[in-house]
Protein backbone atom coordinates (compact mmCIF):
# COMPACT_ATOMS: atom_id res chain seq x y z
CA UNK A 1 0.00 0.00 0.00
CA UNK A 2 3.21 2.23 0.96
CA UNK A 3 4.90 1.56 -2.54
CA UNK A 4 2.55 3.42 -4.92
CA UNK A 5 2.82 6.70 -2.38
CA UNK A 6 6.97 6.43 -2.34
CA UNK A 7 6.93 6.24 -5.67
CA UNK A 8 4.86 9.05 -6.47
CA UNK A 9 6.66 11.44 -3.83
CA UNK A 10 10.20 9.91 -5.22
CA UNK A 11 8.89 11.33 -8.57
CA UNK A 12 7.81 14.55 -7.13
CA UNK A 13 10.95 14.72 -5.61
CA UNK A 14 12.91 13.93 -9.04
CA UNK A 15 10.40 16.40 -10.88
CA UNK A 16 11.67 19.26 -8.07
CA UNK A 17 15.13 18.35 -8.58
CA UNK A 18 14.53 19.33 -12.43
CA UNK A 19 16.12 22.74 -14.06
CA UNK A 20 13.66 22.81 -16.32
CA UNK A 21 10.51 21.48 -14.98
CA UNK A 22 8.41 22.06 -18.09
CA UNK A 23 10.20 20.38 -20.00
CA UNK A 24 10.35 16.97 -17.97
CA UNK A 25 7.54 15.58 -20.49
CA UNK A 26 10.15 15.76 -23.51
CA UNK A 27 12.04 12.93 -21.32
CA UNK A 28 9.22 10.86 -22.67
CA UNK A 29 9.22 12.09 -26.48
CA UNK A 30 12.77 9.50 -26.85
CA UNK A 31 13.52 6.21 -26.25
CA UNK A 32 17.43 5.86 -25.67
CA UNK A 33 18.86 2.42 -24.84
CA UNK A 34 22.17 3.75 -23.84
CA UNK A 35 21.10 6.11 -21.40
CA UNK A 36 20.27 5.27 -18.08
CA UNK A 37 17.78 8.66 -17.51
CA UNK A 38 15.76 7.31 -20.70
CA UNK A 39 15.59 3.61 -18.77
CA UNK A 40 14.91 4.98 -15.87
CA UNK A 41 12.11 7.40 -16.62
CA UNK A 42 10.34 4.97 -18.64
CA UNK A 43 10.61 2.22 -16.21
CA UNK A 44 9.26 4.94 -13.59
CA UNK A 45 6.19 5.35 -16.08
CA UNK A 46 5.56 2.19 -16.21
CA UNK A 47 5.89 0.86 -12.62
CA UNK A 48 3.84 3.01 -11.00
CA UNK A 49 0.37 2.50 -12.72
CA UNK A 50 1.38 -0.98 -11.91
CA UNK A 51 1.94 -0.79 -8.52
CA UNK A 52 -0.76 1.56 -8.38
CA UNK A 53 -3.10 -1.60 -9.59
CA UNK A 54 -1.43 -3.71 -7.87
CA UNK A 55 -2.45 -1.88 -3.99
CA UNK A 56 -5.92 -0.58 -5.38
CA UNK A 57 -6.60 -4.52 -5.90
CA UNK A 58 -5.73 -5.40 -2.07
CA UNK A 59 -7.63 -2.20 -0.92
CA UNK A 60 -10.74 -4.47 -0.05
CA UNK A 61 -9.10 -7.26 1.48
CA UNK A 62 -7.95 -4.18 4.21
CA UNK A 63 -11.01 -2.16 4.03
CA UNK A 64 -13.97 -4.79 3.29
CA UNK A 65 -16.61 -2.08 3.41
CA UNK A 66 -14.44 0.02 0.86
CA UNK A 67 -16.77 0.55 -1.97
CA UNK A 68 -14.87 1.11 -5.82
CA UNK A 69 -18.54 2.64 -6.96
CA UNK A 70 -18.11 2.42 -10.73
CA UNK A 71 -18.57 -0.94 -12.36
CA UNK A 72 -15.90 -0.80 -14.72
CA UNK A 73 -13.41 -0.35 -11.57
CA UNK A 74 -15.08 -3.27 -10.43
CA UNK A 75 -14.86 -5.23 -13.78
CA UNK A 76 -10.82 -4.13 -13.30
CA UNK A 77 -10.53 -5.02 -9.79
CA UNK A 78 -11.83 -8.57 -10.74
CA UNK A 79 -9.52 -8.75 -13.30
CA UNK A 80 -6.41 -7.75 -11.21
CA UNK A 81 -7.24 -10.10 -8.87
CA UNK A 82 -7.49 -12.77 -11.12
CA UNK A 83 -4.15 -11.49 -12.93
CA UNK A 84 -1.98 -11.21 -10.35
CA UNK A 85 0.57 -13.22 -11.50
CA UNK A 86 0.31 -11.60 -14.84
CA UNK A 87 1.25 -7.87 -13.32
CA UNK A 88 3.76 -9.34 -10.44
CA UNK A 89 6.40 -10.35 -13.32
CA UNK A 90 6.42 -7.35 -15.33
CA UNK A 91 6.70 -5.37 -11.55
CA UNK A 92 9.56 -7.92 -10.65
CA UNK A 93 11.59 -7.60 -13.66
CA UNK A 94 10.66 -3.22 -13.93
CA UNK A 95 11.72 -3.23 -10.48
CA UNK A 96 14.90 -5.09 -10.96
CA UNK A 97 15.93 -2.27 -13.37
CA UNK A 98 14.25 0.58 -11.19
CA UNK A 99 16.96 -0.55 -8.11
CA UNK A 100 19.92 -0.47 -10.61
CA UNK A 101 19.55 2.14 -12.59
CA UNK A 102 20.33 4.74 -10.02
CA UNK A 103 23.38 2.97 -9.78
CA UNK A 104 23.81 3.05 -13.45
CA UNK A 105 23.15 6.71 -13.89
CA UNK A 106 26.21 7.64 -11.37
CA UNK A 107 28.14 5.30 -12.76
CA UNK A 108 27.65 6.95 -15.92
CA UNK A 109 29.35 9.61 -14.96
CA UNK A 110 32.61 9.19 -16.40
CA UNK A 111 34.16 12.66 -14.78
CA UNK A 112 33.66 11.10 -11.53
CA UNK A 113 35.97 8.33 -10.72
CA UNK A 114 33.93 7.25 -7.53
CA UNK A 115 30.97 6.67 -9.83
CA UNK A 116 32.57 5.44 -12.59
CA UNK A 117 32.48 2.01 -11.64
CA UNK A 118 30.29 -1.00 -12.74
CA UNK A 119 29.90 -2.28 -9.58
CA UNK A 120 28.03 0.55 -8.70
CA UNK A 121 24.54 -0.66 -10.11
CA UNK A 122 24.32 -3.77 -8.71
CA UNK A 123 25.34 -2.64 -5.80
CA UNK A 124 22.71 -0.09 -5.48
CA UNK A 125 20.44 -2.71 -6.05
CA UNK A 126 21.63 -5.16 -3.72
CA UNK A 127 21.52 -1.91 -0.91
CA UNK A 128 17.97 -1.40 -2.17
CA UNK A 129 16.46 -4.86 -1.98
CA UNK A 130 18.16 -4.96 1.51
CA UNK A 131 16.16 -2.40 2.73
CA UNK A 132 12.93 -3.26 0.99
CA UNK A 133 13.45 -6.17 2.63
CA UNK A 134 13.96 -4.42 6.08
CA UNK A 135 11.03 -2.46 5.69
CA UNK A 136 8.93 -6.14 5.20
CA UNK A 137 9.94 -7.03 7.91
CA UNK A 138 8.94 -3.59 9.88
CA UNK A 139 5.40 -4.25 8.49
CA UNK A 140 4.71 -7.79 8.48
CA UNK A 141 2.54 -8.93 11.27
CA UNK A 142 3.36 -13.15 10.16
CA UNK A 143 6.14 -14.49 12.31
CA UNK A 144 6.84 -16.58 8.81
CA UNK A 145 6.73 -13.98 6.74
CA UNK A 146 9.51 -11.99 9.03
CA UNK A 147 11.63 -14.97 9.26
CA UNK A 148 11.77 -15.99 5.59
CA UNK A 149 12.78 -12.29 4.49
CA UNK A 150 15.27 -12.00 7.94
CA UNK A 151 17.01 -15.01 6.12
CA UNK A 152 17.18 -13.35 2.61
CA UNK A 153 18.09 -9.96 4.31
CA UNK A 154 21.26 -11.87 5.43
CA UNK A 155 22.26 -13.01 2.21
CA UNK A 156 21.35 -9.43 0.77
CA UNK A 157 23.48 -8.25 3.64
CA UNK A 158 26.64 -10.27 2.64
CA UNK A 159 26.07 -9.94 -0.59
CA UNK A 160 26.52 -6.16 -0.09
CA UNK A 161 29.12 -6.55 2.21
CA UNK A 162 31.44 -8.48 -0.75
CA UNK A 163 30.16 -5.70 -3.08
CA UNK A 164 31.73 -3.18 -0.65
CA UNK A 165 34.81 -4.99 -0.60
CA UNK A 166 35.19 -5.42 -4.47
CA UNK A 167 34.24 -2.12 -4.97
CA UNK A 168 37.01 -0.84 -3.17
CA UNK A 169 39.17 -3.42 -4.23
CA UNK A 170 38.28 -2.57 -7.94
CA UNK A 171 39.72 1.13 -7.28
CA UNK A 172 42.23 0.68 -5.57
CA UNK A 173 43.86 -1.89 -8.61
CA UNK A 174 43.15 1.14 -10.59
CA UNK A 175 44.44 4.72 -11.50
CA UNK A 176 45.51 7.09 -9.63
CA UNK A 177 42.47 9.59 -9.79
CA UNK A 178 40.52 6.11 -8.27
CA UNK A 179 42.81 4.87 -5.68
CA UNK A 180 42.39 8.83 -4.25
CA UNK A 181 38.57 7.73 -4.22
CA UNK A 182 38.74 4.45 -2.47
CA UNK A 183 40.86 6.78 -0.41
CA UNK A 184 37.70 8.87 0.96
CA UNK A 185 36.67 5.92 2.37
CA UNK A 186 39.77 4.04 3.71
CA UNK A 187 41.55 6.84 5.74
CA UNK A 188 40.20 10.12 4.22
CA UNK A 189 37.30 12.31 5.09
CA UNK A 190 34.51 9.29 4.91
CA UNK A 191 36.19 6.73 6.60
CA UNK A 192 34.30 7.10 9.72
CA UNK A 193 30.92 7.59 9.14
CA UNK A 194 31.15 5.40 6.31
CA UNK A 195 32.85 2.08 8.40
CA UNK A 196 30.53 3.31 11.18
CA UNK A 197 27.26 3.78 10.20
CA UNK A 198 27.48 2.15 6.95
CA UNK A 199 29.19 -0.95 7.01
CA UNK A 200 29.00 -1.40 10.81
CA UNK A 201 25.64 -0.41 12.05
CA UNK A 202 23.94 -0.60 8.80
CA UNK A 203 24.69 -4.36 7.89
CA UNK A 204 27.50 -6.34 9.80
CA UNK A 205 25.55 -5.67 13.15
CA UNK A 206 21.78 -5.93 11.86
CA UNK A 207 23.21 -8.90 10.52
CA UNK A 208 24.39 -9.97 13.76
CA UNK A 209 20.53 -9.52 14.82
CA UNK A 210 19.22 -11.10 12.44
CA UNK A 211 20.85 -14.30 12.96
CA UNK A 212 20.47 -14.25 16.27
CA UNK A 213 17.11 -14.13 15.91
CA UNK A 214 17.14 -17.38 13.47
CA UNK A 215 19.01 -18.63 16.26
CA UNK A 216 16.38 -18.34 18.77
CA UNK A 217 17.45 -15.26 20.68
CA UNK A 218 14.63 -12.37 21.05
CA UNK A 219 15.30 -9.90 19.25
CA UNK A 220 12.84 -7.00 18.73
CA UNK A 221 12.08 -6.71 14.66
CA UNK A 222 12.30 -2.45 14.79
CA UNK A 223 16.03 -2.37 15.50
CA UNK A 224 17.98 -4.06 12.52
CA UNK A 225 15.31 -2.76 10.27
CA UNK A 226 15.70 0.65 11.06
CA UNK A 227 19.52 -0.25 11.07
CA UNK A 228 19.30 -1.24 7.77
CA UNK A 229 17.36 1.51 6.94
CA UNK A 230 18.85 4.09 7.99
CA UNK A 231 22.57 2.61 7.24
CA UNK A 232 21.15 2.34 3.70
CA UNK A 233 20.20 5.94 3.58
CA UNK A 234 23.09 6.81 4.81
CA UNK A 235 25.24 4.83 2.54
CA UNK A 236 23.62 7.02 -0.47
CA UNK A 237 24.30 10.43 1.02
CA UNK A 238 27.68 9.66 1.50
CA UNK A 239 27.97 8.00 -2.29
CA UNK A 240 26.71 10.73 -3.80
CA UNK A 241 28.77 13.11 -1.54
CA UNK A 242 31.70 11.77 -1.82
CA UNK A 243 31.57 10.89 -5.20
CA UNK A 244 30.94 14.78 -6.36
CA UNK A 245 34.46 15.09 -4.48
CA UNK A 246 36.52 12.43 -7.16
CA UNK A 247 37.53 13.86 -10.14
CA UNK A 248 40.25 13.43 -13.14
CA UNK A 249 41.46 16.91 -12.89
CA UNK A 250 42.59 18.98 -9.96
CA UNK B 1 29.48 -18.71 36.17
CA UNK B 2 26.06 -17.65 35.15
CA UNK B 3 23.63 -16.15 37.44
CA UNK B 4 19.92 -17.20 36.93
CA UNK B 5 16.93 -15.02 38.06
CA UNK B 6 13.56 -15.76 38.50
CA UNK B 7 12.23 -14.00 35.40
CA UNK B 8 15.01 -16.08 33.01
CA UNK B 9 17.04 -13.35 32.75
CA UNK B 10 20.79 -14.02 33.18
CA UNK B 11 23.75 -11.87 34.58
CA UNK B 12 27.94 -11.95 34.04
CA UNK B 13 29.50 -13.02 37.07
CA UNK B 14 30.91 -9.67 38.06
CA UNK B 15 34.79 -10.75 38.41
CA UNK B 16 34.67 -11.79 34.80
CA UNK B 17 32.53 -8.85 33.82
CA UNK B 18 35.75 -6.31 35.38
CA UNK B 19 38.44 -8.32 33.91
CA UNK B 20 36.48 -8.17 30.50
CA UNK B 21 36.28 -4.21 30.81
CA UNK B 22 39.94 -3.91 31.91
CA UNK B 23 40.97 -6.16 28.78
CA UNK B 24 38.75 -3.74 26.52
CA UNK B 25 40.36 -1.25 28.16
CA UNK B 26 43.55 -2.17 26.98
CA UNK B 27 42.38 -2.85 23.18
CA UNK B 28 41.43 0.54 23.17
CA UNK B 29 44.38 2.03 23.81
CA UNK B 30 45.97 -0.59 21.70
CA UNK B 31 43.65 0.38 18.68
CA UNK B 32 43.10 3.54 18.72
CA UNK B 33 45.47 5.03 20.81
CA UNK B 34 43.07 6.88 23.34
CA UNK B 35 40.96 5.71 26.70
CA UNK B 36 38.16 5.04 26.98
CA UNK B 37 35.34 7.68 27.79
CA UNK B 38 31.73 8.20 28.21
CA UNK B 39 30.96 12.05 28.99
CA UNK B 40 32.96 13.17 26.45
CA UNK B 41 30.92 12.12 23.82
CA UNK B 42 27.71 13.70 25.49
CA UNK B 43 29.68 17.04 25.87
CA UNK B 44 30.58 16.62 22.12
CA UNK B 45 27.12 15.47 21.10
CA UNK B 46 25.44 18.59 23.24
CA UNK B 47 28.25 21.35 21.59
CA UNK B 48 27.34 20.02 18.18
CA UNK B 49 23.94 20.28 19.32
CA UNK B 50 24.01 23.79 20.37
CA UNK B 51 26.66 24.79 17.51
CA UNK B 52 23.22 23.76 14.83
CA UNK B 53 20.92 25.91 16.72
CA UNK B 54 22.75 28.67 17.79
CA UNK B 55 25.70 28.87 16.04
CA UNK B 56 26.47 32.51 17.79
CA UNK B 57 25.81 31.70 21.30
CA UNK B 58 28.96 28.89 20.93
CA UNK B 59 31.22 31.18 19.50
CA UNK B 60 30.52 33.69 22.53
CA UNK B 61 30.69 31.24 25.27
CA UNK B 62 34.57 30.11 26.32
CA UNK B 63 33.67 26.44 26.81
CA UNK B 64 32.06 25.72 23.80
CA UNK B 65 34.15 27.08 22.03
CA UNK B 66 36.81 23.99 22.78
CA UNK B 67 34.98 21.85 21.10
CA UNK B 68 32.73 23.19 18.76
CA UNK B 69 32.28 26.63 16.38
CA UNK B 70 34.69 27.24 13.59
CA UNK B 71 36.32 24.64 11.66
CA UNK B 72 35.86 22.05 14.69
CA UNK B 73 33.91 19.60 13.88
CA UNK B 74 32.75 18.26 17.63
CA UNK B 75 30.88 15.17 15.93
CA UNK B 76 33.71 13.35 14.38
CA UNK B 77 35.02 12.29 17.73
CA UNK B 78 36.44 8.73 18.92
CA UNK B 79 34.26 8.95 21.93
CA UNK B 80 31.49 9.73 19.68
CA UNK B 81 32.04 6.68 17.73
CA UNK B 82 32.90 4.74 20.86
CA UNK B 83 29.55 5.49 23.00
CA UNK B 84 27.68 4.43 19.65
CA UNK B 85 29.52 1.07 20.02
CA UNK B 86 28.39 0.89 23.67
CA UNK B 87 24.93 1.01 22.73
CA UNK B 88 24.99 -1.38 20.42
CA UNK B 89 27.02 -3.68 22.46
CA UNK B 90 24.86 -3.28 25.63
CA UNK B 91 21.77 -4.09 23.03
CA UNK B 92 23.54 -7.28 21.72
CA UNK B 93 24.32 -8.44 25.82
CA UNK B 94 21.06 -7.52 26.54
CA UNK B 95 19.82 -10.07 23.62
CA UNK B 96 22.40 -12.76 24.77
CA UNK B 97 21.36 -12.28 28.42
CA UNK B 98 17.65 -12.30 28.34
CA UNK B 99 17.28 -9.12 29.50
CA UNK B 100 16.17 -6.87 26.61
CA UNK B 101 12.90 -5.41 28.45
CA UNK B 102 11.64 -2.12 28.56
CA UNK B 103 11.43 -1.79 32.20
CA UNK B 104 12.52 1.20 35.05
CA UNK B 105 14.35 -1.33 37.93
CA UNK B 106 13.81 0.19 41.25
CA UNK B 107 13.07 -0.94 44.52
CA UNK B 108 9.41 -1.78 45.28
CA UNK B 109 9.28 1.01 47.87
CA UNK B 110 9.06 3.72 45.41
CA UNK B 111 7.58 4.51 42.20
CA UNK B 112 9.02 4.35 38.77
CA UNK B 113 8.89 7.94 38.80
CA UNK B 114 10.70 8.87 41.93
CA UNK B 115 13.36 6.74 40.50
CA UNK B 116 13.59 8.35 37.20
CA UNK B 117 13.25 11.51 38.48
CA UNK B 118 16.62 10.71 41.38
CA UNK B 119 18.38 8.86 38.41
CA UNK B 120 18.13 12.55 36.29
CA UNK B 121 18.83 14.46 39.22
CA UNK B 122 22.14 12.12 40.01
CA UNK B 123 22.95 12.38 36.20
CA UNK B 124 22.85 16.33 35.94
CA UNK B 125 25.05 16.16 38.77
CA UNK B 126 27.36 13.83 37.37
CA UNK B 127 27.43 15.54 34.50
CA UNK B 128 28.22 18.95 35.52
CA UNK B 129 30.87 17.35 37.90
CA UNK B 130 32.26 15.55 34.89
CA UNK B 131 33.20 19.15 33.37
CA UNK B 132 34.53 20.60 36.16
CA UNK B 133 36.71 17.26 36.99
CA UNK B 134 37.67 17.17 32.92
CA UNK B 135 36.39 13.45 32.83
CA UNK B 136 34.24 11.15 34.24
CA UNK B 137 34.54 7.33 35.82
CA UNK B 138 35.56 5.90 32.58
CA UNK B 139 37.76 8.96 31.03
CA UNK B 140 39.63 10.58 33.81
CA UNK B 141 39.22 7.62 36.55
CA UNK B 142 39.91 4.19 34.26
CA UNK B 143 41.89 5.41 31.55
CA UNK B 144 43.96 7.85 34.47
CA UNK B 145 44.21 4.83 36.39
CA UNK B 146 45.51 2.80 33.57
CA UNK B 147 48.15 5.11 32.61
CA UNK B 148 49.34 5.60 36.52
CA UNK B 149 47.79 9.67 36.03
CA UNK B 150 47.92 10.64 39.93
CA UNK B 151 44.69 12.25 38.57
CA UNK B 152 42.74 8.87 38.08
CA UNK B 153 43.38 7.99 41.48
CA UNK B 154 42.39 10.97 42.91
CA UNK B 155 39.03 10.96 40.82
CA UNK B 156 38.25 7.23 41.81
CA UNK B 157 38.29 7.80 45.30
CA UNK B 158 36.12 11.00 45.16
CA UNK B 159 33.94 9.36 42.61
CA UNK B 160 33.34 6.25 44.71
CA UNK B 161 34.41 7.76 48.42
CA UNK B 162 30.97 10.34 47.36
CA UNK B 163 29.27 7.63 46.42
CA UNK B 164 29.17 5.80 49.36
CA UNK B 165 28.44 8.50 51.55
CA UNK B 166 25.62 9.58 49.27
CA UNK B 167 24.65 5.83 49.04
CA UNK B 168 23.90 6.02 52.60
CA UNK B 169 22.00 9.27 52.67
CA UNK B 170 19.54 8.09 49.67
CA UNK B 171 19.60 4.17 51.17
CA UNK B 172 16.06 4.44 51.85
CA UNK B 173 15.44 4.92 48.18
CA UNK B 174 16.61 1.27 47.75
CA UNK B 175 16.03 -0.94 51.05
Amino acid sequence: MIVPFALMIGLFMLFLDLKHKLWFWQLYTTVRYESPMSWGAWVLMAITPLSILWAASYIRELYPKWNWKFSILKKLEKWVIANRKLIAWPMGVLGVILGIYTGILLSAFNARPLWNTSILGPLFLVSGMSTGAASIMLMSKDHKERKIIGRIDILLIVIELFFIVHLLMGFLAGSEVQISAANLFLGGKFTAPFFAFVVILGLIFPAILEAMELKGFKVPVLIPAALILIGGLIFRFLMVEAGQITRYLY
Amino acid sequence: MKKIKKDGSTYLNPYLGGFMLGVVLLLTFYISGRGLGASGAVKNTVAAAVNTVAPQHVENNAYYCQFAGGDKKPLSNWLVYEVLGVLAGAFLSGILFNRLKLKVEHSPKITSRRRLLFALAGGLLFGFGTQMARGCTSGAALSGMAVLSFGGYITMIAIFGTAFVAAWVFRKNWI
